[in-house]
């Protein structure tokens, strides 16, 4: 049907009216409560600015400081040391997402029982976690004392504090990955198994060439989503930890930015630092959305 | 097509200006009156009993005063700093609110704290003179020195940090007790937690210690008694380098390393130190009105108060915490403001309550000489506390600069000297300039604050 419309019917153009009613309240939101506040953020970056009013533009000066901090320099490692978590939980929640997709009985009950840390609140959890790791009567070394281990003071000693707060995220985040994953596996088509087997692939075969890169998209999608999480780590440090570790070994950035600006009345430093993270973060970001084009492949 | 193209401006300028008139609008002040009573926010926190009780004395207070209603504001006490910083920041700071004595210089340069002094001076509801004046002047500040000056607040509680000492265990031990009016000098100190550290059972373990003391709360007592300190007079000057302060830090950590007497790194990494007092394994710990509550509940054996071990000066010392409460600047209502902060401050009633409830000692120094007094009530040596407030506390270095920023220094890598791996003198060597440099960020920080 050759049919030039030159006027949208009063019905369409109401609905579109609406549509835009309904976009526009988040998008508001998002105006106000994260874009005004980034952009007056990555201002306030370039003053002193110190919170209670003060407010003089004072150029790359905190940017200078920063390069030449310490303790920036440190956090930054303890931030990225962390984020070894993030492989050991994806191939964690892997082997979990295969196991519970066998369809034995309870899956539901399992699936709920690792779910339940997603949901809970992080400061519980982290209270929580933060007696069990303590140095006598906390579970966690209760647990060692069966095997005769004499756990160490987990949050205290500065070679076990990182291994600990690992530890508690890996656990935290192991729910919601492994729930990915089980939907993922779930979509590979049955016929590609079938295939397989009747080509001879043993079971570690079968993972390894059709599993895995089927669901290489649920895997990107989680490294990528917790490299941007795992980089502004902050809740569990500062209530299981909070002067920032024994020898600063536990500070993330994230924790450094609070601390220097609601601790020392440093709100410019503490931008500053916030952008530089930011700006880190998206390179990361970028470089693997462009790492995993190269590699990706279409199966029509 | 035009209208397409309209229509996506149109949004886009619709977007903006409702969102800049929505942030726009939420600056405006918003403490106005409700049918003509005084409406005053008071931000706290505080643990679960605390909040009860204080805010049974805000019900007190608005009983006394018909005319004013409080809205109480109340977090946690992880969250109290950011949440009153973030209040600040958008100014829509509490009447009356809860600060840390560290702020005040901040505060009062950024015209944060609301100077109070004749509100409190003319005050006929309480006295100033029955409010311990060690308290008051802490909330004191002329711009230049913290200490005298006008007045920013009042003080919630005087937190002295005393020494107490096993009295079960001296006696099992057979060793004479502490004399509560003369101090230990260190090595008599020392001589004691020898004798008070031995294994009671036979099993080749040690099952008790002279004593095991955390440097953060602790180390003050002895750098001060040796007639050092972190910074000098004008408050402008790290001093950790001075030899006397040396020597009290390497004291401090032969305790463990040298002499032995407290658990070694491997035991206190399993036991806290706090956990072991109150089972009784160690001789000496300290103690503060604040504790208690938790001592009445969990400590089996006597206990009492002494002043701690004199260094070279030959006089104890320790020190005295504080939490402030201050008036916002902003305050329609300075007078009831006013009335409110010193009715929690000085009220005997809601004292009573916060003292029944074994969190603080009271701030009435009246009240105080006979909460003292009082046999009935542990530990017996209560003077000890009072003598700490009039005679022998002092403030946190801390509480007299910018921030605080100079002082964790020194703490952070604090630990190696600790564990014996690094002498003192290594230690603040390379510990003063990273202090002095933050330290004068500090005050730099002060001068750009204060130039307005």
């Amino acid at each position: 049907m050759e049919e030039k419309i030159t006027q949208k019917s009063s019905l369409y153009r109401k609905e579109k009216i609406y549509a835009y009613i309904f976009i526009s309240a988040p998008v508001i939101g998002f105006v106000i409560f994260t874009l005004f506040p980034a952009l007056y953020s990555l201002y306030g970056a370039f003053t002193d600015w110190n919170g209670l009013g003060q407010m003089n533009f004072i150029g790359l000066e905190n940017f200078k400081e920063l390069f030449k901090d310490e303790y920036f320099y440190k956090s930054m490692y303890n931030t990225i040391f962390m984020m070894i978590g993030i492989p050991i939980g994806v191939v964690l929640s892997l082997l979990l997402a295969l196991a519970l997709n066998r369809g034995v009985p309870g899956t539901n009950v399992f699936r709920v029982i690792y779910y339940i840390p997603v949901i809970s609140s992080i400061a519980a959890i982290s209270i929580l976690w933060q007696w069990a790791y303590n140095g006598d009567y906390g579970l966690v070394n209760q647990f060692l004392s069966v095997f005769g281990i004499k756990g160490p003071n987990w949050l205290q000693n500065v070679h076990t504090v990182k291994p600990a707060l690992i530890i508690m995220a890996v656990w935290k985040g192991l729910g919601y990955t492994m729930l990915l994953y089980l939907a993922a596996l779930q979509s590979v088509p049955k016929t590609f198994y079938e295939a397989a087997k009747l080509d001879g692939a043993n079971a570690f075969q079968t993972f390894w060439y059709i599993t895995l890169p089927m669901v290489k998209p649920v895997t990107f999608f989680i490294v990528v989503t917790s490299i941007i999480g795992g980089a502004q780590i902050f809740t569990e440090i500062n209530v299981m930890t909070p002067t920032g570790g024994p020898e600063f070994s536990s500070a993330s950035v994230v924790w450094y930015i609070w601390q220097k600006a609601f601790g020392n009345f440093q709100l410019g430093y503490a931008s500053a630092m916030a952008v530089v993270l930011g700006i880190f973060i998206f390179i990361v970001t970028y470089i693997q959305f462009k790492l995993n084009e190269r590699s990706t492949f279409d199966m029509d | 097509m035009k209208w397409r193209k309209k229509a996506k401006v149109f949004f886009t300028a619709l977007v903006f200006i409702i969102a800049t008139v929505v942030a726009g609008c939420s600056n405006k002040e918003s403490s106005s009156d409700s049918g003509g009573k005084v409406e005053l926010t008071f931000m706290f926190s505080g643990q679960p009993q605390e909040q009860t009780a204080y805010k049974n004395v805000v019900k007190k207070f608005e009983e006394k005063h018909p005319n004013v209603k409080v809205n109480v504001v109340v977090t946690t006490g992880d969250q109290y700093a950011t949440k009153l910083k973030a209040a600040i920041a958008g100014r829509k700071i509490p009447d009356v609110f809860y600060f840390n004595p560290g702020e005040l210089r901040a505060y009062v340069n950024s015209n944060i704290l609301l100077d109070i002094t004749k509100y409190v001076e003319s005050s006929k509801d309480v006295n100033l003179n029955d409010i311990w004046e060690k308290g008051i002047n802490k909330y004191r500040f002329d711009g230049e020195k913290v200490g005298q000056g006008s007045i920013y607040g009042l003080p919630k509680d005087l937190g002295p940090f005393a020494l107490g000492y096993n009295k079960t265990m001296f006696e099992k031990t057979g060793i004479p007790l502490p004399d509560k009016d003369k101090p230990y000098t260190w090595e008599e100190f020392i001589e004691v937690c020898k004798k008070l550290t031995r294994d009671t059972n036979g099993d080749g373990k040690l099952d008790q210690w002279g004593t095991g003391l955390n440097a953060t709360w602790t180390l003050q007592a002895f750098v001060w008694s040796n007639g050092a300190d972190w910074i000098d007079e004008s408050k402008t000057k790290v001093t950790v380098d001075d030899p006397k302060f040396i020597e009290a830090l390497q004291f401090f950590a032969d305790m463990q390393n040298k002499y032995k007497v407290t658990p070694s790194i491997a035991e206190a990494q399993t036991l806290d130190t706090y956990q072991r007092w109150l089972r009784g394994q160690l001789g000496f710990f300290p103690v503060g009105p604040w504790d208690l509550a938790a001592f009445d509940k969990q400590i089996k054996f006597e206990y009492d108060l002494i002043p701690w071990p004199a260094g070279s000066t030959g006089k104890p010392a320790t020190w005295v915490g504080s939490l402030g409460i201050g008036v916002s600047s902003m305050t329609k209502h300075p007078k009831e403001a006013v009335e409110l902060a010193l009715y929690l401050s000085a009220d005997p009633e809601g004292q009573k309550a916060l003292v029944d409830q074994r969190v603080q000692l009271p701030n009435s120094v009246k009240v105080a000489k006979e909460w003292a007094k009082d046999p009935s009530i542990k530990p017996e040596n209560k003077q000890e506390f009072l003598d700490i407030i009039n005679d022998y506390g002092r403030s946190f270095p801390t509480e007299f600069t910018y921030n605080g920023e100079w002082y964790d220094e020194f703490y952070r890598n604090l630990q190696p000297v600790l564990d014996g791996k690094m002498t003192a003198e290594e230690y603040v060597k390379k510990a003063k300039p990273k202090m002095q440099k933050l330290l004068d960020q500090a005050i730099e920080q002060e001068k750009q604050a204060s130039k307005k």
